[in-house]
């Protein structure tokens, strides 16, 4: 049925994580009904009846919530969600026991008292619980009902029969079923994998826990408030939301503790891009196909596209809109220039609390200030760092260069306003591209083609400068994605002012990244000989990559993306691609206020 | 049992399936996980998500009592090479890299 069905398994055969495991939750189980006691003195503090237009909590959320207050936030409260391998067998699990005939539960004082009596997929509510949940078996016998709980994975080994989430969860659906006027004296658990069934008893205790957790949940997510992450807890391991919670690196300002491990990436997918002029794209059955005139049908499986790249005239049918809108995969919109227009989709979390963060943001001019500082510095930096590392030209000239690039660097500290910041941008600029061709090999410099004075563009004059133009636009998209997917709104910045037709936020932060990603790419490309002079069309003033070209170069900076790097803050190896996703993400949680300082990616 | 972790893995998933319509079926869903190897024999690079995805998917197709469905787990994707030798047309193990067309 859901992610949270099996989040809260115990780790599978693995008997320190499952000990840590426990020992978090009985910490938990035994901290919650002391609760209300140690903030009251005497009265719990509960969360008023549900008004009319607010949510009631789901039992699953309770789960969540006794599991980790963050996740139920997350998801709950802020519209998050995930999936990973164990909320993938938890569905299958669920669907196994979605057969059989579902009989309507009769009215509490029609239950037959002589026989037994089985249904499934309850809906139940109550607006003075403020709880809601979806049962999936109850049995009816004696004129008692009893809700079981289904759960994937094996019946744990602790004093109580199951973990306390889990118990919890099955006590929210009694005490559901006991507000619709059944009598209801326990509930049960069913283990799909071991096949056992896990009687839970309703202790007083255990109705404290569940009534307590269900009104902190509510109170929390009213408050607009997110629970800070674990601390080191084997339980982020297995949680699925774990991409997007960043626990160990929102620890990292607390605690300046390195992180144990990147987030893994959250799917294998990648992007699919069709820049052939007359391309069409079609859904068939699990795929998308790609017919190009002249050349043999391309398909590739859905599930392996994490975003649709379309740039030019390129069509792309209806049904397969409607299956990558269901799917949450955005359609990226380029012009032939591979100018950004717009995406369709993949919007992100349903909620708009990092975005309203993020306009707050935008209008407070000292943190405005403050950010742009540290961006224009971590690009000043970054820049130098692609001269130090691959410098071809004279010995004597590098040093200068480089102490020049690091002053200017370090002046974006005392810089009073975003103009005298777009000053020392601009001058560091100018040396940066001045030195750019002494990173070129000698095959390459010898190519009158490929002579580079400036940067220029709108059009760019010469191929260095058109492939440059490119690659900026492909990484403004790159980041445009990853931004829409954390919940920011993409065309509101911080450094950048707005302009129509202008992705402000995703161009503030590519900034770090032009030098180490974008002209990296172009480097590589070109100094493997990747491109030649003949890939290149010149009309009216402008220089143009034929199509060949184009895809030779978008391909190496998808290589490059696909690279490992090193985070400078938190220390652990990821590729660049999974790294902007979560910039992305520290960007969101920098926003709403949950870190300090945005940390720049600022390599060696 | 599915794999808890969500490294990808590379497959083969082979496939006897008694009736035609089923079997249509069947081939349909692997071309969403994998590349056809030969007949009723695909070749895929799974995480563990989509691992379980795809078991779900064929569980739902086939019929339990006619129809068999094997799940062979080549180990991790990355050194598959060595997990597989081929004769006469050569076997490539599956890349991951984005698709630029
Ligand atoms: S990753 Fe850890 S802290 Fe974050 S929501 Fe999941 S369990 Fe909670």
């Amino acid at each position: 049925m859901s992610s949270s069905d099996t989040r809260s398994d115990p780790p599978a055969g693995s008997a320190p994580g499952q000990d840590a495991l426990g020992q978090n939750l009985s910490d938990q189980g035994a901290a919650a009904p002391a609760r209300p006691a140690a903030r009251q003195g005497e009265l719990a503090l509960f969360a008023p009846p549900a008004a009319a237009d607010e949510m009631l909590a789901p039992a699953r959320m309770i789960n969540e919530w006794v599991y980790c207050p963050r996740l139920a936030v997350l998801e709950w409260g802020r519209g998050e969600w995930a999936g990973n391998a164990d909320t993938a067998a938890g569905r299958r699990a669920h669907k196994a026991t979605e057969t059989g005939a579902a009989p309507a539960l009769p009215e509490p004082d029609a239950l037959p008292d002589d026989r037994a009596l089985k249904t499934r997929r309850l809906l139940l509510a109550s607006e003075r619980l403020g709880l809601t949940a979806e049962l999936d078996v109850i049995e009816a016998d004696d004129g008692r009902v009893v809700p079981v709980d289904i759960k994937t994975g094996k019946r744990p080994h602790v004093a109580e029969g199951a973990y306390l989430p889990e118990r919890v969860q099955v006590c929210v659906q009694a005490l559901l079923l006991r507000e619709a006027g059944y009598t209801c004296e326990e509930a049960a658990l069913w283990f799909a994998d071991s096949r056992e069934r896990v009687r839970v008893e309703l202790t007083d205790e255990l109705i404290a826990t569940a009534l307590g957790a269900a009104s902190d949940l509510r109170l929390t997510v009213a408050a607009g408030r997110l629970p800070p992450p674990l601390d080191h807890s084997q339980k982020c391991v297995r949680c699925s939301l774990l991409p997007i919670c960043l626990p160990d690196e929102v620890n990292w300002f607390r605690k300046g503790a390195i992180a144990r491990t990147p987030p893994p990436a959250a799917t294998p997918a990648l992007p699919l891009y069709v820049q052939t002029p007359g391309a069409r794209v079609t859904k068939k059955d699990f795929t998308l196909v790609v017919q190009v005139e002249g050349e043999a049908d391309r398909a590739v499986a859905l599930d392996e596209v994490s975003e649709l790249v379309l740039a030019g005239p390129v069509s792309l049918t209806t049904p397969a809109v409607h299956e990558l809108l269901r799917r949450d995969v955005p359609v990226a919109w380029m012009s032939s220039g591979f100018w950004y227009l717009g995406s369709t989709g993949g919007q992100g979390p349903r909620s708009a609390t990092v975005r309203t963060a993020q306009y707050a943001l935008a209008a407070d001019e000292p943190r405005r200030l403050a950010f742009a500082r540290e961006l224009v510095a971590a690009k000043i930096r970054n820049s130098r760092t692609i001269l130090r590392r691959n410098w071809r030209g004279e010995d004597g000239e590098r040093g200068p260069l480089l102490d020049r690039l690091a002053l200017l660097a370090d002046r974006t500290a005392r810089a009073e306003t975003a103009a005298a910041l777009l000053g020392l941008e601009g001058e560091a600029a100018a040396l940066y591209f001045r030195a750019l061709p002494k990173l070129f090999t000698d095959a390459v410099a010898a190519l009158p083609a490929f002579a580079f004075e400036r940067r220029n563009r709108r059009p760019p004059a010469d191929p260095v400068n058109a492939c440059l133009s490119l690659i900026y636009a492909v990484l403004t998209r790159t980041f445009s994605s990853a931004i829409s997917v954390a919940g920011l709104d993409p065309w509101k910045g911080v450094y950048h002012a707005e302009r129509p037709g202008r992705p402000a936020l995703a161009l503030d932060l590519i900034e770090p990244f032009r030098p180490v990603l974008a002209d990296s790419a172009v480097l590589m490309a070109l100094n493997n000989g990747e491109l030649a002079p003949d890939d290149f069309v010149s009309a009216a003033g402008g220089c143009n990559l034929k199509p060949k070209a184009r895809r030779a170069l978008i391909a190496a900076y998808e290589r490059r993306l696909d690279q490992e790097t090193t985070h400078p803050a938190f220390g652990y190896q990821v590729s660049m691609r999974r790294l902007i996703q979560i910039q992305a993400r520290l960007f969101a949680r920098f926003v709403c206020g949950e870190i300090p300082r945005y940390p720049h990616y600022v390599p060696r | 049992m599915a794999r808890r972790s969500n490294a990808e893995h590379a497959y083969v998933v082979a496939y006897d399936i008694s009736d035609p319509k089923r079997w249509r079926r069947v081939f349909k869903t692997m071309k969403g996980y994998g590349r056809w190897l030969q007949l009723s024999v695909f070749h895929c690079r799974l995480d563990g998500g989509r691992r379980a995805e795809m078991a779900s998917a064929l569980e739902d197709l086939i019929d339990r009592d006619a129809d068999h469905v094997i799940i062979l787990d080549l180990g991790p994707a990355e050194d598959v090479e060595f997990a597989v030798e081929s004769l006469g047309k050569s076997f490539q193990p599956i890349e991951r890299r984005a698709v630029v067309i």
